[in-house]
């Protein structure tokens, strides 16, 4: 369960949190979302998707991290191999209006590093995160802003991921989505500008981009796989 | 050659811009060339009828093909989603007697029949139950689709409730600033003709005189082109259909958020049905009787102790019916859609659907001047009586199979009254379950084989199977039927509840892919 809570230095004077990236603060999500501000990070080590909010319909667009439920393929006990969207970073912040709030029920809670200096002053851990708020928040309704976009000029399409597995498994991904290249090429000149202008082309070539990122995913995954087999085996 | 360059519809309502829209968004590459047009002249002082508040799958075509968002039919139309109906004592008239007309064909049907299989089962699940799963989902007060499937698309197919009164402003409003089509408002006082018969314009008392190459009717119960004009006589069917009368009432729910069915409930009572339709805001209900069989003060009586004790303070409102249709319904150059086509009676929703229908056909066979013209009539009324006959035969096939003794359902089992196509149908189906191979195979067949499957074994029809003879197909079938029972359970487990599912498209919309 949640317990939000908006953060102040008198009740959390104490509180303790844990920074690090581990499956038991539950970063071993299949998907995150990303601003684009992360997209040139992201684009190198994940493939960069779009897929649905389940509760609203809504797109949101993230980085792929895995083909299970709750597989991060790039999470172990020591953390995270490779960049960390800032999603997975915030912990068990989140904002209300202009505060930072924060749920003191999140796993993470307990242990770690400390949130107020004894002053009473935010410590640099908190610091961080204030830092991180600032990216993203605007960087969020930026995000919502290109996709927007591209759903109006019809640049995205359902993408079926299918990956066969050395252990004889299949697995067939269907709630993704991504940029319709056809569609791109046969944009008007004025809307293929104006994505320009605004910086929204180099988003879109880096989520196409991203796309070589999924035989990579499957591989790692397949190795894991045969890692576990061996281990059994043996 | 005469070009047919200007169609002119007269009449709004939900006939006339369902088929404004359909022509124009066909037609849209030569309306923005400046050669061809759409125009719609619409009384200011006639008001619409607006009681077709049910519709079918095909609708979500229609729309689409329109460049309607499904988004905005929901929260401008006070739309809900229809997937099917459910048949309330219509057999025998006891409390427990219902069954369903969904809208999912029964699983595997392009390859296999499961009639015959379901009939020489057990039978210890309804035929619809055992074949779909679309009547559970309805019964569970479950919506077809979820928030992230895409607007139009389906995961258990559906038509749509709306409300009739919004509808036709709602597509007017898409029609004008979206597909080019002209609106004027004016009173057709004469309609101006050629020595041939053909329509060359009419006089308006507002916009003075409009010429044309095709005119529509879409004038209603008037028929002001077509009936009136040109003088096309109406056929009368109520001989077959005894329903004359309707009486409708809007009630509203006693909470916001109470439950609303996904499905029509039509109850049969003793000289006709109740519709009960629900809609976000309030339900639509209505008595449909033979005004032959029972007075108005009774109907009345039957519609108000139906509806309940949310009742009070509503006053129902009285429609006549007059079942029948146009003897022809495109001469010279003018046709006929909607009421002015003609109306049989509220059962099954057949009305918009033949609009919908009768639009496409005349979009895509648009005839290119007048001296093709009649090729395109004639082939336009060969399927329109066609379809007509076959709905009347559909409608009249949910009134044969009763046990009621009422006079008003004993009368409608007089084999006077019954078409001889449907009685020849009746008596081959005793011996063989309908499919494919009766005569329910044109392109857009209104009701497939399916839908009589649906009425017949819901109403305890018998039809005689050798067990024998299900051998060649037995494996497959039990594959088809046992594929029915996963997606029962599967999608009761995935869809979200059809209220709750409204209520998330007016709070954050369907997405388009």
């Amino acid at each position: 369960m949640t317990n939000i809570t908006v953060l102040n230095s008198q009740d959390h004077r104490t509180l303790r949190v844990q920074p690090g990236a581990s499956p038991r603060y539950g970063d071993d999500k299949r998907f995150v979302a990303v601003i684009v501000g992360e997209f040139p990070f992201v684009a190198v080590h994940y493939p960069i998707l779009l897929t649905k909010d389940a509760q609203t319909g809504g797109f949101l667009v993230g980085a792929m991290l895995g083909f299970d439920e709750d597989e991060n393929l790039f999470l172990d006990e020591k953390g995270m191999e490779s960049y960390r969207p800032l999603n997975l970073q915030r912990g068990p912040f989140f904002t209300a209006g202009s505060d930072l709030a924060i749920d003191v029920d999140h796993p993470r809670i307990g242990g770690g590093e400390l949130l107020f200096t004894e002053a009473g002053e935010p410590a640099p851990y908190l610091r961080r995160m204030m830092s991180l708020f600032r990216d993203l928040v605007p960087g969020s309704d930026t995000t919502r802003a290109f996709i927007e976009i591209i759903i109006r000029l019809k640049l995205v399409e359902p993408i079926d991921i299918t990956a066969s597995f050395d252990d004889g498994g299949k697995r067939t991904l269907t709630d993704l989505y991504t940029i319709n290249q056809e569609a791109l090429r046969a944009l008007p000149d004025a809307a293929a500008i104006d994505l320009f202008r605004k910086g929204y082309l180099q988003l879109i070539y880096l989520m196409i981009g991203s796309l070589k990122q999924i035989p990579v995913l499957a591989q790692k995954k397949n190795r894991r796989l045969l890692a576990a087999t061996a281990s059994l085996g043996a | 050659m005469h070009p047919v360059r200007n169609v002119v519809i007269v009449g709004g309502g939900t006939a006339g811009w369902l088929t404004a829209g359909v022509i124009a968004a066909r037609h849209q590459g030569r309306i923005k060339a400046g050669t061809f047009s759409v125009t719609l002249i619409e009384s200011p002082n006639v008001p619409i009828i607006g009681v077709g508040e049910g519709t079918w799958p095909t609708l979500r075509t229609t729309l689409e093909k329109m460049g309607v968002s499904e988004t905005d039919l929901f929260r401008h139309c006070d739309a809900a989603f229809k997937q099917g109906a459910k048949f309330a004592r219509w057999t025998t008239g006891a409390a427990d007697d219902a069954y369903y007309h969904p809208l999912m064909l029964p699983q595997g049907f392009t390859q296999v029949n499961l009639a015959p299989h379901w009939l020489a089962g057990g039978k210890d699940q309804s035929f619809c139950d055992a074949v779909t799963p679309q009547g559970v989902l309805c019964d569970d007060g479950l919506a077809p689709k979820m928030i992230t499937t895409p607007e139009y698309q389906a995961v258990a197919n559906y038509a749509y409730h709306l409300d009739a009164g919004k509808f036709a402003p709602f597509l007017q409003k898409h029609c004008t600033a979206k597909l080019g089509v002209c609106h004027i408002q004016a009173d057709v006082q004469t309609v101006n003709q050629l020595e041939n018969g053909d329509i060359k314009s009419v006089t308006t008392q507002q916009a003075g005189e409009i010429a044309g190459d095709l005119f529509v009717d879409c004038t209603g119960f008037r028929s002001l082109l077509l009936g009136q004009a040109l003088g096309v006589p109406f056929k009368d069917c109520n001989d077959v259909l005894f329903c004359d009368t309707a009486l409708a009432m809007q009630v509203p729910y006693d909470t916001p958020d109470a439950p609303m069915a996904s499905h029509t409930i039509s109850t049969a009572h003793a000289a006709g049905w109740t519709w009960d339709i629900g809609l976000p805001t309030r339900r639509g209900t209505g008595y449909v009787y033979s005004s032959r069989h029972v007075s108005d003060e009774q109907a009345e009586e039957t519609l108000r102790s139906y509806v309940g004790p949310a009742v009070r303070g509503l006053t129902p409102r009285k429609i006549s019916i007059r079942s029948g249709h146009r003897e022809t319904f495109w001469k010279n150059n003018c046709v006929a859609i909607g009421l002015a086509a003609g109306f049989l009676e509220p059962l099954e929703s057949s009305a918009i659907v033949l609009i919908e229908l009768s639009a496409k056909l005349i979009a895509e066979q648009m005839p290119a001047n007048r001296e093709v013209m009649d090729i395109i009539a004639a082939r336009f009324n060969d399927v329109n009586h066609y379809r007509w006959g076959r709905i009347i035969d559909f409608l009249k096939l949910h009134y044969v199979l009763t046990q009621r003794p009422e006079k008003f359902w004993q009368d409608n089992l007089d084999p006077a009254s019954v078409p001889a196509r449907l009685q020849n149908l009746l008596h081959l189906w005793k011996y063989q379950p309908p499919w494919f191979f009766d005569e329910f195979d044109r392109i857009e067949e209104v009701f497939p084989a399916a839908s009589y499957q649906y009425v017949l074994y819901g109403m305890g029809f018998r039809t005689e199977v050798a067990a024998a003879e299900n051998e060649g197909t037995r494996s497959q079938a039990a594959g088809f039927l046992s594929e029915a029972m996963n997606l029962t359970r599967k999608l009761r487990a995935q869809l979200p509840r059809n209220r709750d599912l409204v209520k998330k498209i007016h709070d954050y919309g369907l997405q388009p892919i």
